[in-house]
């Protein structure tokens, strides 16, 4: 299969760190202290550590950011920002739920402090927990995104149907919610840091193998998620076996998004 | 000693969320069925191709009348197509209109496919105390749904009269893992050590795989596990058998063995 990645790379990784931090919490009307501190792990010690891992191997990254994170933490959006990763959107307070009416208005509430926040509107956005609907991929065309990456239904980037037409200029990057995320398998199958490494490994082999294109999604939280020491520890050396791949580049999901959509016929397109 | 292997696929698509949610459009955390559609059974297609392995995929009729090219492709690659009933019914729970479902189901894919299928498995492994019944009355020869049992054995006292029960281990169906979210090195391990004692035990062994990237193995890196697992099941000199033929040889053997006795 040809498939053409940015710079002419062999294969690209892109990491997606979903902040996911206190506006978790309060999205479900809880205070988020004590054992509910999960979120704020993340602001006072995860995106710092997921920082300093990306400098030290000099790769970008693309940060999903609720807006409500956003305003709790201005200055922490702005030094990822600084650093030179991309700022995309996840929701105004994670909401893991079915919106009806009430979505585009917080797609655009979220979008607006983003902007606001950083300076530069997010391009990307990511379903919290994968809730879409009908309004969702037109709004966000309107908005002026380029991408989302909430699907879960192909190994490489395609160009959806939005509203019955094939969209030229918005691409979706699917994610992979199954085994390339650390929230299900530390969540739910309870596995040790070690074996969800080699299984993200297992992955980008296959992956590199099978069109080359990697996406994993990280959480930067301490309770679900690699925001602790040895669970970061994974994060980075996954970051280093993937870099020693000949021709493999680490690119944001932005970057990946504009490559795609300038030539859409050189890699593979089509919606099935 | 003719040990045996049934390497089965349940082909899950959108239809489970479809059922759960009737009537709405499905995205993202709904939609990991269309993975099947875009690369996972035509992935797992040319892998069966490539390991040179005959299987039996049960398939749904729903999905069936999404995806007939697919279905063709089954049956072009020497694959059995039998049935997964219409659209992931609760058969334990549709009482007067299981007779219809099942017929609709049996009907719909005896077109699809161009022959009746031989065999089911019950959506969600549910049945009523009708069901096998039913299926003996559309001309279904065995059925593949039950976890009591290691090894085949006869359904006549069931209501399943002339039929067989090609039974599962739960261990073995791969959703059974991936399902929990484990990582693919332990669900290689609880199916590796499943794998070995039942073999041994019983000379039989039904896998029940499926084409989706969430709960089943049409990953790239899944199937490399797989790999892995049915080489070691080579190591035991079994044969892989589709369900229809499996079933049809036991039947003979049952006939030719009341023949022959006084």
């Amino acid at each position: 299969m040809m498939t053409k990645w940015p710079s002419g790379a062999s294969a690209v990784l892109c990491v997606a760190v979903h902040m996911d931090g206190p506006a978790c919490e309060i999205g479900h009307g809880h205070a988020p202290l004590g054992m509910r501190g999960g979120g704020r792990y993340a602001a006072r010690r995860g995106i710092a550590r997921c920082l300093d891992i990306f400098a030290r191997q000099g790769v970008k990254a693309t940060f999903f950011m609720c807006g409500h994170d956003a305003e709790l933490y201005p200055d922490l959006m702005r030094e990822v920002h600084r650093a030179g990763h991309e700022i995309a959107a996840h929701g105004y307070q994670h909401e893991d739920w079915e919106l009806g009416d009430a979505e585009p208005e917080l797609l655009e509430r979220a979008h607006r402090i983003l902007s606001n926040c950083v300076g530069e509107a997010p391009v990307g956005w990511c379903s919290p927990s994968g809730y879409k609907s009908r309004l969702t991929l037109p709004t966000l065309k309107r908005l002026g995104y380029r991408y989302d990456t909430s699907e879960k239904d192909d190994d490489l980037p395609y160009l959806p149907e939005i509203e019955g037409v094939e969209a030229r200029d918005f691409i979706m990057l699917p994610n992979n919610t199954t085994s390339l995320d650390d929230w299900p398998m530390y969540h739910q199958g309870q596995g040790l840091p070690s074996e969800l490494l080699a299984n993200w490994i297992a992955e980008l082999d296959a992956l590199i193998a099978s069109g080359g294109y990697v996406h994993l999604i990280v959480h930067p939280r301490s309770d679900y998620g690699s925001g602790t020491p040895a669970r970061a520890a994974v994060v980075e050396r996954f970051i280093v076996e993937a870099l020693r791949w000949p021709g493999l580049q680490v690119v944001t999901l932005a970057r990946l998004a504009e490559h795609c959509l300038a030539a859409p016929s050189q890699w593979r397109g089509e919606d099935k | 000693m003719n040990r045996v292997v049934l390497l089965t696929v349940n082909v899950l698509g959108t239809g489970p969320e479809e059922a759960a949610h009737p009537g709405a459009t499905l995205f993202a955390r709904f939609a990991h069925g269309r993975y099947a559609y875009r690369v996972g059974l035509a992935r797992l297609l040319d892998y069966l191709k490539r390991m040179e392995i005959p299987a039996t995929f049960f398939w749904p009729a729903v999905e069936a009348q999404r995806r007939p090219a697919l279905l063709q492709r089954c049956l072009e690659g020497g694959h059995e197509v039998a049935s997964h009933g219409y659209a992931f019914e609760d058969h334990s729970a549709l009482g007067d209109r299981e007779p219809e479902v099942l017929a609709a189901a049996h009907e719909a894919l005896t077109r699809l496919a161009g022959a009746p299928p031989l065999g089911f498995r019950a959506p969600h492994g549910l049945l009523s105390i009708k069901t096998l019944g039913l299926l003996h009355a559309l001309g279904c020869r065995y059925d593949s749904s039950f976890i009591d049992d290691d090894s085949p054995y006869l359904l006549d006292d069931d209501g399943g009269t002339g039929m067989v029960e090609l039974p599962l281990n739960q261990w073995l169906i791969d959703a059974s893992h991936f399902g929990r979210k484990l990582t693919q090195a332990r669900a290689e391990a609880f199916m590796r050590e499943e794998f070995d004692a039942l073999i041994e035990e019983s000379g039989y062994a039904c896998l029940v795989l499926h084409p989706r990237a969430d709960i089943g193995v049409a990953r790239a890196a899944r199937l490399e596990m797989m790999t892995r697992l049915l080489e070691r099941a080579q190591t035991f000199s079994v044969t892989f058998q589709r369900c229809g033929d499996y079933a049809a040889a036991l039947l003979e053997a049952r006939r030719t063995a009341a023949a022959a006795s006084p």
